[in-house]
């Protein structure tokens, strides 16, 4: 795994906290290997017995688990899965405790903002958001412990690294790196837009690039966490990267009608139940000025994969504390888009190359089974 | 901070506390591998800097206090390879 970019504000860890980390890493790799056997299972044993029961092949990934949930290899691996997960979060917990103090010091330091921070300590964090802590992240994305709390940002930043095992890149910026470099740019080079907003942006990793493609723009990130949000701004700050993040919900915000050129988010929309994501498809509409462009960043939805396919995707459902995860990935996105405003010929459901960083150097594409296998990124776009 | 995401753990062995036993074996695997990184570390530094021979280490009597630190990490050890078992609902 590639090392991380040390960012001013990014926890730093002791000899023995990173060799936890690197052990998770390790550990995480070698389940996945394991995963992919599962494969072999089905094929072999759990999809002959059903076909021995119902007299027909398992159609839906909901039969493929009935068939898989009693297969001892799957419930072993599935085990792993989920226990290198807690290792994972517990090893990055554990090293931005210790330093929290600190941390906190290092948030509060930023002189002559370039951009700005805004903070709503009356903001209702939603229920759905409240339920579990979404991918077993303790404390979620709203956990705030105290008026200059960066925790919830610290372990973020340092999860969401160890989870991709670096392959979003050095700054975690490869969604997007790659909406901007390899779908935006490439495919309207002459769209400048001037106002941006980033929905759901948690730390800032896929703000930043929007800042440096298109260096004119404001560019705005809003998010419903408050310690979340102190790091996006210490961070930006750190790399030099002019940002207004505020505290908001995405799916009802306070600004004004026709505010942006280009609404985006990067994997938020599989964190929220179909009727906030209504909402957040409505306000994105609202949002954008006539000629603006909405542009959603995902992993692959259901209908682009094989039933196995679904079925072993769909294993986040449960197991990661991802409740809206199947339900998301089961929706027509170009439907939704319709609903929510935009004519039929101008929502489109696309694909573009991921792995703009590694580009970037030079060094081709990563792999990237763990995103669905196909070396690129989902994206709902809609023009207004 | 909170130690254990909200949300229902998936039962994945034959009972939840098949699964805790898994835990606690990974969390081992983990430290030994922690373990085994430092002294790595250890020993390529002093082999380059001729520090000390593996004599001198068998040959070592710890202090009262060095006994005092070691007693507190195996506490911190303990507690973090059985983190299934005592971590709080909150």
């Amino acid at each position: 795994m590639n090392p991380q970019f040390r960012h001013p504000i990014l926890p730093e860890t002791t000899h023995d906290e990173l060799a936890r980390q690197n052990f998770v890493t390790s550990l995480k790799k070698h389940v996945f290997s394991l995963s992919a056997k599962n494969q072999g299972v089905y094929e072999t044993r759990a999809k002959p017995r059903f076909e021995r029961e119902h007299q027909r092949t398992p159609e839906t990934r909901y039969e493929i688990q009935q068939a898989m949930k009693d297969e001892p290899y799957y419930r072993w691996v599935s085990a792993l899965r989920r226990m290198g997960q807690e290792l994972m979060w517990d090893s990055v917990l554990s090293s931005v405790e210790r330093q929290l103090p600190e941390l906190r010091e290092r948030a509060k330091g930023v002189n002559q903002p370039l951009g700005s921070l805004t903070l709503n300590p009356d903001l209702l964090i939603p229920t759905y958001q409240q339920a579990v802590d979404i991918h077993c992240m303790p404390g979620s994305y709203h956990s705030d412990l105290s008026a200059d709390d960066v925790a919830a940002g610290a372990l973020y930043d340092r999860g969401v690294y160890l989870y991709v095992r670096g392959m979003l890149g050095p700054l975690n910026d490869d969604m997007g790196r790659s909406a901007v470099q390899n779908f935006l740019k490439r495919e309207y080079p002459d769209f400048h837009p001037g106002h941006i907003l980033d929905m759901g942006c948690t730390v800032g990793h896929s703000t930043l690039p929007y800042v440096e493609g298109y260096p004119e723009a404001v560019v705005h990130g809003i998010d419903i966490g408050a310690s979340l949000l102190r790091y996006a701004h210490a961070r930006a700050e750190a790399l030099g990267k002019r940002v207004h993040f505020s505290q908001q919900n995405a799916e009802k915000t306070n600004f004004a009608d026709e505010s942006f050129d280009l609404v985006v988010s990067h994997i938020l929309l599989h964190e929220i139940p179909v009727p906030a994501l209504r909402n957040v498809l409505r306000e994105s509409y609202r949002l954008l000025k006539p000629g603006g462009m909405m542009v959603h960043i995902e992993a692959p939805l259901y209908c682009h994969m094989d039933s196995y396919r679904a079925f072993a995707f769909d294993w986040e459902t449960v197991n990661n504390n991802e409740p809206f995860w199947g339900a998301f990935r089961d929706l027509d996105l170009k439907a939704e888009a319709i609903k929510a405003g935009f004519e039929p010929d101008q929502v489109l459901e696309t694909f573009a190359p991921n792995g703009a960083w590694l580009q970037a150097q030079g060094n081709g594409t990563p792999k990237s089974q763990e995103f669905g296998g196909r070396g690129t990124w989902f994206m709902l776009v809609a023009w207004k | 901070m909170k130690k254990k995401a909200k949300g229902k753990r998936p039962v994945y062995l034959q009972n939840p506390e098949e699964d805790q036993l898994l835990a606690i074996a990974l969390a081992l695997a983990g430290e030994v591998s922690v373990l085994r990184e430092r002294l790595d570390t250890m020993e390529k530094i002093a082999q380059t800097k001729g520090l000390f021979t593996t004599a001198e280490i068998e040959a070592y009597q710890p202090s009262q206090q060095v006994e005092q630190e070691r007693e507190q990490w195996r506490a911190d050890y303990i507690a973090r390879v059985l983190r299934v078992l005592q971590e709080d609902e909150g």
